[in-house]
């Protein structure tokens, strides 16, 4: 690698780039992981109890979670309901996607894509503020659907998981359609054309040619929404209610509300562990390898 | 229902652009048809509307006698052959060729069976469990040609599936194709800017140019008596001489060509060319024979003779292709001399040296100076038709 970079930037500049790289990978990213594992493996001490008999590496925290009914509950909800988000959001985005980078003209496509992203251009609390309001018992969507005459009586969508679930296919949409418009786009119009001269219908077109060849596409936008999903606070935190706690709140909470940060810290592993095993199963899964997701 | 096609009054525009003008077309059962014409010239607007991917704007498009409006492209009983034969890059070759008796609910053991079959008939025996990809481009063209008669089309629609291919290979795909036609007997539509391929391959040509049908005939015809100057110059080469009309006797005509002085030709199918209309007379270089200088020809020629200065000689091995310039006019004239010219004859062709040549007039044609589009001489490219 220095060598490349050395041809091209010259000796200095490469040291000084592959320096810059070196400290912020073991700074930013590796030694504040380890401390955290370090943290997680040791006992919540006081101060000066610190260096002291009780202090030693134990997995005690780790166990509190498989000791803990409520947690533990919370853990595998938080797991099942995120794969739940992506597999809604999928099932959004990828209608989107195709009419994006097959159907639409580029004029069409270009202020579909603008009005995808101009949303975002505004805070994500905000932003799901704003869902807050339209899903509120009293709130606008309540009161469309009375004054159409399709519900009698306000539903509270709030109450379970609803909200969360759609709070997050709109926070994340973009995480997926990109990957899968991507994918799509760079499949021959052809291919799709033989299909259907072949006599298939578009269910089968699209089980047997657009899916198979958007894959790694799909791939990276479901290992993107489940990470962003499992690791959202914002969104259960403010369209949550008390039933459908996430267990980043939980997280949260050992480290804000109970000044817990050894416990924290192993409940924020295991959520790491968690995504990782979800990824390594999706790339097994879609049969896609770690370079295909970073096109 | 036979494998039929008919184009009633087709026209397809896109937005103001005109494609397809008024077409009618009538395509037999079993036929080699193709459509050849210079890049677009609407001949793939035409196969997509015969397909089914396009809806023409007007007109009609029946097969075997139904009309295909409302019938979408997964219902019609043809199949394409693609430009980049579009294969399914992440299936085998049996999964491709099986994809349509997939869709149509074919039991594995019969599809496995008809691929196999199909392999066969296109000579590629044995590949089948490999994967499209490793395949050579002449395979490909052939898992392409098995996958599209998998489903037992009526029509076969070729969108110029050659064009990708080595020439070698192309000339023999060329047989090939012509064969696997007469061994299944299914109407074959292609579509090429080859006329090589249009005249060795096909029963009829269609020769189309700014979306219109210039003729349509057989190779033969359509090479010897070309019905507008557009097919003239775009099917072979060929020699435009300017004239005017003098006389006319039955087919002879007698032409005033100006400088070049008076001329014989034959008249195509035009009964309207009387005397003093504008003409342009098309002589094949292969037709112009050296004649001695200073006769007017010899009587089996017809007496026409023309005078050119010779610019460049080029030795083709069966033949000589002389590029020479008319004493007159100054315009090009390309001459193909055969075995007959004899080895002294040849080496004194020099450039700068003076060359009077006969021609028989049953051979050329004369048609009305069209301002349709017309072929550049030289580099054989269209050039659009200009308002005088």
């Amino acid at each position: 690698m220095f060598r490349q970079l050395a041809a091209r930037f010259g000796g200095p500049l490469s040291a000084a780039i592959l320096a810059l790289l070196g400290i912020w990978l073991i700074l930013m990213v590796t030694l504040p992981q380890l401390q955290m594992i370090d943290y997680s493996l040791r006992p919540n001490l006081l101060p000066d109890q610190r260096g002291g008999p009780e202090d030693g590496w134990t997995l005690a925290n780790y166990a509190t979670l498989f000791a803990n009914d409520i947690h533990r509950a919370i853990f595998f909800k938080t797991l099942w309901s995120s794969v739940l988000v992506t597999l809604l959001t999928l099932a959004v985005s990828y209608p989107l996607a195709w009419y994006l980078a097959k159907v639409a003209t580029p004029r069409q496509a270009a202020l579909c894509i603008l009005l995808l992203i101009i949303p975002f251009w505004i805070n994500e609390i905000l932003r799901t503020y704003s869902w807050f309001i339209i899903l509120a018992f009293r709130g606008p969507l309540n009161e469309l659907l009375l004054m159409l005459g399709l519900i009698d009586r306000p539903i509270r969508f709030l109450s379970g998981d609803g909200g969360v679930m759609v709070g997050m296919v709109y926070a994340y949409i973009l995480f997926m359609v990109f990957p899968l418009y991507n994918a799509i786009e760079s499949l021959d119009d052809n291919q799709v054309r033989a299909a259907r001269d072949l006599g298939a219908g578009t269910l089968r077109t699209h089980r047997r040619i657009v899916i198979p060849h958007a894959k790694p596409g799909i791939a990276t936008g479901c290992i993107m929404t489940f990470m962003l999903a499992a690791g959202s606070y914002a969104v259960p935190a403010l369209l949550g209610s008390p039933g459908s706690r996430w267990f980043t709140q939980i997280i949260y909470n050992w480290f804000f509300e109970g000044g817990n940060w050894n416990q924290g810290a192993a409940y924020a592993f295991l959520l790491l562990v968690l995504c990782i095993g979800f990824m390594s199963l999706v790339m097994k899964v879609f049969k896609v390898g770690l370079g295909d997701i970073a096109k | 229902m036979d494998g039929s096609v008919r184009l009633e009054e087709v026209v397809m525009r896109f937005g103001d652009f005109t494609a397809i003008d008024k077409t009618s077309l009538e395509i037999g059962s079993g036929e080699f048809f193709s459509f050849l014409g210079p890049s677009g010239c609407g001949k793939t607007t035409l196969l997509n509307m015969i397909g089914g991917f396009l809806t023409p704007s007007e007109g009609r498009v029946s097969i075997g006698g139904e009309p295909m409006a409302g019938v979408s492209v997964n219902r019609r009983p043809t199949a394409m052959i693609f430009q980049n034969l579009a294969l399914f890059p992440l299936m085998t070759v049996f999964e491709n060729i099986e994809f349509g008796l997939e869709v149509r609910g074919v039991d594995r053991r019969t599809r496995r069976a008809t691929a196999e079959r199909l392999l066969s008939l296109v000579a590629l025996e044995g590949v089948g469990a490999r994967r499209v990809t490793e395949l050579s481009g002449g395979q490909k063209q052939r898992v392409a040609i098995a996958r599209a008669l998998a489903v037992e089309p009526r029509v076969l629609l070729l969108d110029e599936p050659l064009s990708a291919l080595d020439l070698k290979l192309r000339q023999h795909m060329r047989s090939e194709l012509k064969a696997i036609q007469r061994k299944t007997g299914i109407t074959f539509i292609y579509i090429t800017h080859d006329q090589g391929e249009a005249l060795t391959m096909s029963d009829r040509v269609a020769v189309m140019s700014a979306g219109r049908l210039q003729q349509v005939a057989d190779p033969m015809t359509l090479y010897r008596q070309p019905a507008t100057g557009f097919v003239a110059a775009f099917v072979g080469e060929n020699n435009r001489i300017e004239a005017r009309v003098i006389d006319r006797l039955g087919e002879r005509v007698r032409l005033d060509a100006g400088t070049l002085g008076e001329l014989e030709g034959r008249v195509g199918d035009e009964a309207s060319l009387g005397g003093g209309a504008e003409v342009a007379l098309y002589v094949r270089p292969e037709q112009l024979r050296p004649v001695a200088a200073g006769t007017s020809g010899d009587a089996s020629m017809g007496g026409s003779t023309l005078v050119a200065e010779v610019e460049s000689v080029s030795f083709e091995g069966a033949w000589l292709m002389v590029q020479a310039r008319l004493a007159g006019s100054g315009e090009a004239l390309r001459v193909q001399l055969g075995s007959e010219v004899s080895r002294s004859f040849a080496d004194a062709l020099v450039p700068g040296e003076a060359i009077t040549l006969g021609y028989d007039p049953a051979e050329t044609v004369v048609l009305p100076r069209d301002d349709g589009p017309q072929v550049d001489e030289a580099t054989g490219e269209v050039v659009e038709a200009t308002d005088v």
